[in-house]
């Protein structure tokens, strides 16, 4: 244990001189590096912080945007529900007005066609009244029959007004020669001559009457005074039976 | 016995100062291959040594923070070279220069005369000086007994510590033979970090101390402002 002065100096000198070594060659260099990095990473993480917030303002343009788009796009959904909601009333009006006036038609179609099967039965009703009735009357025609339709014309023509004698008269047009009376059946005397009084009286011509028989009368008469003639037969009735209904319908 | 290698007109070569020079230029070999390819993305080379230069300015700031870039080639000098010169110790042929009382005396003397450069340049001669009148110039014969016997015992301590265990060693060794003083060898290394650590971090509190005693001071007379 003993101080060497010698080494005690050399010791001095060589600790300052390794420190100017190591200040020169190792601290100073590595704090430089270390100051580089260090700026380099801060200068990093500035700019990732820049980026960081431009990604939010980015992030908070597009969510405003997306809002606005949501917000359009509501709007446009319900101007578009309004829209449809009116064009779907407005259908369903114009498909109201066209089923009334389908409807209508319909109606009108059916009632036409319940008119026209109607008046159909009612014709073929007509038709088969008047074969019915024509079948029953040939069955049930006779002399009999034919006196009482005589009858029946004598009590019409005297039950004739003045005017409607008249009117026959005008009718009838320029005297005729003959009076035609046709019957189904042969007429008695008197009988022919009860019809040719009244005959005579209506017509107020003196002319000659004329009988002749025809069996398709079924049972009646047929008078002619020129244009005029008088039916009274039951085919003639039953014929202007089935033409009033042919007419009819 | 500290073998004196050769003699260069006044100055005797120790074995110390050989060995201090090998540690130099060790240490320069270092600094020099890790400076000359610094770069941003480092190697494993310079990640180490940034490594311990990053710690050194750590425990140097948490210190000293205003002047930790004046004050940590010193500190830093002193640990890289404490750790080398306790360490080398352990290589076969070599001595740790620290086992030396006149290398770790004159450790001690550059810390003693750096607090004293720092406080001045820093302070200035008058408020440097003052620190030591204060809080009353009574003290100032504690103070500057104080300046030496902290100066003496920084240097006996390194010394004593380092000297004993290769002593201890070196008497094992003798006394159990080869290969038993490899536990103390182990404890060696140990210590010898300790010490280092030891030495640089009084040195950093006596530099420091001697800087921001009077701006205390200053501080607590003037509040935050002053």
């Amino acid at each position: 244990m003993e101080l060497s002065w010698s080494t005690f100096l050399l010791e001095i000198i060589n600790f300052l001189i390794l420190v100017w070594i190591l200040k020169h060659f190792l601290y100073q260099p590595v704090l430089d590096v270390l100051a580089r990095r260090r700026a380099a990473v801060e200068e990093k993480i500035s700019a990732a912080r820049h980026m960081n917030e431009e990604a939010e303002q980015l992030r908070s343009e597009y969510e405003n945007r997306l809002a606005v788009w949501d917000q359009e796009r509501q709007q446009a959904r319900e101007v578009l529900a309004q829209e449809l909601n009116e064009e779907r009333l407005r259908r369903l009006e114009a498909l109201t007005s066209a089923l009334a006036q389908e409807r209508e038609k319909t109606q009108a179609k059916e009632s036409r066609q319940r008119t026209k099967a109607q008046h159909e039965l009612e014709h073929r009703a007509l038709l088969q009244g008047a074969q019915f009735a024509t079948r029953l009357l040939s069955q049930a025609a006779g002399p009999e029959l034919e006196a009482r339709l005589l009858t029946l014309l004598l009590h019409g023509l005297s039950a004739l007004s003045d005017d409607q004698a008249l009117a026959l008269k005008n009718q009838r047009g320029e005297g005729p020669e003959v009076i035609s009376v046709v019957s189904a059946y042969r007429l008695s005397a008197a009988q022919r001559q009860a019809l040719k009084e009244a005959l005579i009286k209506v017509s107020g011509l003196e002319t000659r009457v004329h009988f002749e028989e025809d069996a398709e009368l079924l049972a009646g008469l047929r008078v002619t005074i020129g244009s005029w003639v008088l039916y009274a037969s039951i085919k003639d009735d039953l014929s202007g039976f089935a033409e009033f209904a042919h007419v009819a319908y | 016995m500290i073998r004196t290698v050769f003699v260069c007109g006044p100055l005797s070569i120790t074995a110390t100062v050989l060995t201090t020079w090998l540690i130099m230029a060790v240490l320069w070999l270092v600094a020099w291959l890790t400076a000359r390819r610094l770069s941003i993305d480092p190697g494993p080379l310079q990640s180490a040594v940034e490594g311990v230069v990053s710690s050194i300015e750590e425990a140097v700031s948490a210190v000293a923070p205003q002047h930790a870039r004046r004050i940590l080639p010193l500190i830093g000098t002193l640990w890289i070279f404490l750790v080398g010169a306790n360490l080398c110790g352990l290589i076969p042929g070599l001595h740790s220069p620290t086992r030396d009382l006149s290398a770790t005396a004159a450790l001690a003397t550059v810390v003693f005369l750096s607090t004293i450069w720092f406080g001045v340049r820093i302070q200035g001669v008058k408020r440097y000086l003052h620190h030591y009148l204060v809080p009353s110039p009574i003290l100032l014969p504690f103070h500057l007994l104080s300046e030496v016997t902290r100066t003496v015992a920084l240097a006996v301590r390194l010394f004593g510590n380092m000297m004993s265990l290769e002593m201890a060693a070196l008497l094992i060794l003798l006394v159990a033979g080869f290969l038993a003083p490899v536990p103390i060898l182990m404890l060696h290394i140990v210590e010898a970090l300790v010490q280092a650590y030891i030495f640089g971090m009084l040195a950093l509190i006596y530099v420091a101390g001697g800087i921001q005693s009077q701006q205390l001071r200053e501080y607590k007379r003037g509040g935050p402002h002053a």
